[in-house]
């Protein structure tokens, strides 16, 4: 087992530092399931971000607005007016899910760009964003389609179905799998450049450190960002067609 | 260089070494079989980092007593996924308490604010005009008292005037009557004066004239 430690003693400190390990995690066990440590973990902080900045900012609101909530109220506005577009009219009940999807997505893949994980070190696998975990993008995929079910279904009940025959019912089957490629590839999508930009920034860090990576880490920032806006859009437009109005 | 990519912490490599699957893809070496040796693993490492035949070989090893771990990957579906969508919710909750509701309240409380002080505006625009035109008004009926007092003033004025006027030619007519007559008696004081002189020139032209006898 130790046999590399004591034949390998002259590893260089930067490797250690810049090394990866995909696919390990750190599991805990609750019953007789297990669970990712680290995705909660890393969860738990981003929301903690969240929470603590929201409540700093939001405390005492003035009419001209200082910079905190100048940010915030831009934030909202940009979440409103997204919500608008592809939603329509009935759009106020669905600001919370849309604004949530999009800051917690968002945030969880600036932090894991951003924040040092790496200081803290865990017994089995590493912290990095809790979106490049299969588990949490399925659950947030999982999440939009019980959203937009529910919203056709409350706002037209049983003829919600008659969509799945609506041009043509020779389209039925397509329509069917169409629910089902949703949330796949909503949930593929964010996983995918999550978990790719997260190795190509590790591969390039562990083969040239320090400066080159960057402009990949920059791009990483940029795609990141693009990606919670694409998944909040997405589920918009979801449940934005799911509520359409008789044609 | 690879080799020394290869090295890993010791720690890590024992409790790693188990937790392999086809899919993975590892810059560290995440197990060291005890039967490979060092020249086999630099040959293998040096060829690509992610190559497929040395983590099949390294799967194949024997798996050390962290047996119960089950196999990971990049697909391992667990009780993760529920518990990070409760988080969601739970947060969506939050969130919609802390920071949508009340700055969004706040927000369209504002725009209302701003939009009612707007039509305010252009209300009084109106009272405005009306103001104004009472404005005009009054300068009018200012404008209207001031002549009328202007020209009783005159009025008063002129009649003044020709009384002081009428006075003073009565005078001067009475002055011009006293000296008219003050001219006529000297007129007639001369003439006597000339008259009795005449009387007496004529009888010294006639005593010259005639001779004397």
């Amino acid at each position: 087992m130790d046999v590399i430690s004591s034949s390998f003693k002259t590893y260089n400190i930067w490797f250690e530092i810049s090394g990866v390990e995909v696919g390990q995690h750190l599991y805990w066990q609750i019953g007789g399931l297990q669970i990712h440590a680290q995705v909660l973990i890393t969860s738990w902080v981003v929301i903690a971000i969240l929470l603590v900045s929201v409540i700093i900012a939001v405390r005492n609101p003035q009419t001209i607005p200082t910079d905190g909530q100048n940010l915030f109220e831009y934030i909202l506005e940009f979440i409103r007016d997204l919500s608008k577009t592809q939603i329509g009219d009935e759009y106020g009940p669905w600001i919370p899910f849309i604004g949530t999807m999009f800051l917690f997505i968002f945030v969880s893949n600036w932090s894991g760009a951003l924040l040092p994980w790496k200081i803290i070190e865990l017994p089995h696998g590493e912290l990095a964003a809790p979106t490049n975990d299969i588990n949490t993008t399925v659950a947030l995929a999982l999440l939009t389609s019980v959203a937009y079910f529910y919203a056709g279904l409350s706002k037209k009940g049983l003829s919600y179905f008659e969509k799945y025959i609506k041009p043509t019912p020779i389209l039925l089957p397509i329509n069917i799998l169409e629910d089902f490629t949703k949330p796949l590839s909503l949930s593929f999508r964010l996983f995918g450049n999550i978990l790719a930009d997260e190795l190509v920034v590790v591969v390039l860090v562990s083969l040239v450190p320090l400066v080159i990576p960057i402009p990949v880490m920059l791009l990483g920032l940029f795609t990141s960002g693009i990606q919670a806006l694409i998944f909040a859009t997405l589920a918009a437009a979801y449940i934005g067609e799911s509520m359409e109005g008789h044609h | 260089m690879a080799s020394t990519v290869m090295a890993t912490k010791p720690i890590a490599l024992a409790k790693a070494s188990p937790s392999l699957s086809p899919r993975k893809i590892s810059i560290r070496a995440q197990a060291k079989p005890s039967s490979t040796s060092i020249p086999n693993l630099k040959r293998l490492t040096s060829k690509l980092l992610f190559s497929v035949p040395s983590i099949a070989m390294l799967a194949a090893t024997p798996l050390p007593a962290l047996a119960e771990m089950e196999k990971a990957g990049l697909f391992d579906f667990n009780l993760t996924l529920p518990i990070i969508a409760i988080e969601f919710l739970l947060l969506m909750v939050a969130l919609d308490k802390l920071y949508f509701s009340p700055l969004g309240a706040f927000m369209d409380a504002r725009d209302a604010k701003i939009r009612a002080e707007l039509s305010e505006v252009k209300d009084t625009s109106a009272e405005v005009k009306e103001l104004e035109e009472k404005a005009v008004a009054v300068m009018r009926a200012a404008r209207a008292e001031i002549a009328a007092a202007l020209s009783k003033m005159k009025k008063e004025m002129t009649a003044e005037l020709e009384v002081k006027l009428a006075e003073e030619q009565a005078r001067i007519e009475l002055e011009l009557a006293a000296a008219l007559n003050n001219l006529e008696k000297e007129k007639e004081e001369a003439l006597r004066v000339l008259d009795a002189q005449i009387d007496a020139l004529s009888e010294e032209i006639v005593r010259k004239v005639l001779p004397t006898t």
